[in-house]
């Protein structure tokens, strides 16, 4: 149940403005750890930037969930919404100059398979990189395995993540048997389902309640037909007496509605601009954070030169 | 191979199955042939340990291990030393450190450890106890026979209640026989006619049934137990302890949902829900689904943290 679970305790924030400051405390964080790493002297114009930062994260999102609709046996909707929670969630405390996206994303997708019970094998799921061969394939499982345990333990062990769709149903289901002023309404579940796939790729996730979102869906589905649900919430939830929580939760729609609205993929100029600093960042870094994971494995047979090389031939554009 | 056998002559249980085997105080074992054939004049050694031994101090064994048979040979004999009991001691505690000690001696002999100082200790403790052993022994003798003269008074009584009874059913059948004969010899010599006799006999008859009956219902009930004890009377032990805890009171559990309350899993039909939702196929049904079950659940997601909450 969401009112007792971890989601609500440890990752519901009070504003967006809370997101931020975590966020750009992350980013703060990174460049003081490589800066301070001292093998280099390098310009502070060479790392991201908070706002380059969310431009890349918004694309390499997209990709996620692209990757994830392309995904075969055809995912779960949960299992996506899982999984892009995982990525927010990750790097609401990392940078993405630490972490490359790019593997955090398919170990978030991975690890969200195994969470929702959608039963894929490893090589079934790295299968899904079709541009890959399969040597490369078994080298991105590889690392997803290797990432998989820090993507748990950053996001702190909590695991469930409970998604607007089966909120969603329950209210579909309770429209229709105690609200029976609506004639159909089936007919919002298009319009109703288009906004929580937008609302996924917002911060919606992490303000408000996924029953909040199912219903702001709803209701905003309805309004868009013209239907007016007001006495809805005031009759059938017991909000009549209650004007203070009804205008909080309008309060709430409202916000949700502007944050979804705001969202705007971003300018491929742009991405691949940051991409390339990106890129740049990260094989100035990736000896050492390599170093550091792959610790175990240098002291047997893997070299370190192999190793960077493998990085390198591996880019985006494999991908998908 | 762990079947039991003679070790001298190596018969098995298996091979003579009227095999007796025997024990003596060094725990053993010998066939009953053996111990015919070795101690014809009395006496004799052990096979196995060598130690000098008496015929008629072989036992039947009991016990598949032999060493048990010679434990219970010692303890048996070691009690009618060791005969204090619980008053005899100041504290419970002492009690207790006897008992063990008795334990200790008893192992000891049993596995021939520290076999010389065990047997001084014996011996001390018989000399330093020498009046209390012979007072307990008398006591127990006394006790033993109080307890078999209860034992022989309950046999009379039940002797005695076998025969009441006997008596009384001989008693009832003369009478029955009796009334018969009666009815015969009316039968006989009377004028009044035969169905007004019979009915007479009858009515006699039935009332000596219900005196019979009447009879065997005032049977004597037993007020003594054969200990001596009355019966219904409580035996003094000692009296329960009485714990005074406050009872446990139960409070329903409140969850907070932050959000409007969810019918319960059973009105959801009668509210109508279970319209809405897919109906369960009966090969779902065998693992205990119910359609109310997801209907349930997806309410509850539904509503749960609804209302927002205050930070």
């Amino acid at each position: 149940m969401y009112h007792n679970s971890s989601h609500r305790r440890f990752w519901i924030f009070d504003n967006e403005d809370a997101l931020e400051i975590l966020r750009c405390q992350a980013n703060l964080k990174c460049r003081n750890k490589m800066s301070t790493s001292g093998k280099v002297s390098r310009a502070e114009s060479m790392f991201l930037e908070r706002h380059e930062e969310q431009v890349l994260f918004r694309y390499y999102e997209k990709r996620l969930l692209d990757f994830c609709n392309a995904f075969k046996p055809a995912m779960p909707k949960s299992v996506v919404g899982t999984a892009i929670m995982f990525f927010r969630r990750f790097y609401l405390n990392n940078s993405l100059m630490e972490y490359h996206p790019r593997i955090i994303m398919l170990t978030c997708a991975y690890l969200s398979c195994k969470v929702d019970e959608f039963n894929v094998s490893s090589t079934q799921f790295v299968g899904n990189l079709v541009q890959e061969t399969p040597a490369g394939q078994e080298r991105v499982l590889e690392q997803i395995l290797e990432f998989e345990l820090l993507l748990i333990q950053q996001l702190n062990f909590h695991l469930v993540v409970h998604t607007p769709y089966r909120p969603m149903e329950g209210l579909l289901i309770d429209i229709k048997t105690r609200y029976p002023l609506l004639e159909n309404p089936e007919s919002l579940r298009k319009s109703a389902d288009d906004f929580l796939t937008r609302a996924t790729t917002t911060d919606a996730g992490l303000l408000f309640s996924p029953s909040q979102i199912a219903l702001t869906a709803i209701l905003n589905s309805a309004s868009r037909a013209g239907l007016n649900m007001e006495s809805y919430l005031t009759e059938c939830m017991g909000m009549k007496d209650n004007k203070e929580t009804l205008l909080k939760l309008s309060d709430s729609m409202r916000r949700m509605k502007k944050l979804i609205k705001e969202y705007e993929l971003p300018k491929p100029e742009d991405v691949s601009a940051y991409k390339e600093k990106l890129e740049r960042v990260h094989s100035e870094f990736n000896t050492t954070t390599n170093k550091r994971k792959r610790g175990y494995e240098e002291d047997g047979h893997v070299s370190k030169l192999p190793c960077l090389a493998e990085e390198e031939e591996w880019t985006d554009e494999d991908l998908l | 191979m762990d079947d039991q056998g003679c070790p001298r002559c190596k018969t098995t249980k298996y091979r003579n199955p009227s095999l007796k085997l025997m024990v003596n105080v060094c725990g053993h074992t010998l066939c009953e042939n053996c111990v015919d054939m070795l101690f014809v004049r009395g006496s004799g050694n052990c096979v196995q340990c060598d130690t000098p031994l008496r015929k008629s101090n072989f036992r039947v064994q009991l016990f598949e291990d032999p060493a048990v048979d010679k434990e219970v040979e010692i303890r048996k004999k070691l009690l009618k030393t060791f005969n204090k009991r619980d008053f005899d001691f100041p504290s419970l505690r002492a009690y207790n450190d006897y008992l063990e000690k008795i334990e200790e001696i008893v192992y000891n002999q049993t596995n021939n450890v520290d076999v010389e100082s065990t047997k001084q200790m014996i011996e001390q403790y018989q000399r330093e106890n020498r009046d209390v052993i012979q007072r307990n022994k008398v006591k127990l003798t006394r006790e033993q026979e109080e307890l078999e003269e209860l034992l022989l008074l309950e046999q009379q009584g039940n002797d005695q209640r076998r025969l009441d009874t006997l008596q009384e059913e001989q008693r009832q059948l003369q009478a029955k026989r009796k009334n018969k004969q009666a009815l015969l010899d009316e039968l006989e010599r009377s004028r009044v006619p035969a169905t007004i006799l019979l009915a007479q006999h009858k009515d006699r008859v039935a009332q000596l049934e219900t005196r019979i009956e009447k009879q065997k219902q005032v049977v004597k009930t037993t007020t003594v137990f054969s200990t001596g004890i009355l019966m219904g009377q409580t035996v003094s032990l000692q009296p329960m302890a009485k714990i005074e805890e406050v009872l446990y009171r139960y409070q329903p559990l409140y969850i907070e949902t932050y959000g409007p309350p969810v019918p319960e899993l059973d009105h959801l039909g009668r509210l109508g829900y279970l319209k809405h939702v897919r109906a369960a196929l009966p090969q779902d049904t065998a693992g205990g689904y119910s359609s109310g079950l997801a209907c349930h659940r997806a309410l509850q997601d539904a509503f749960s943290g609804l209302f927002p909450v205050p930070f």
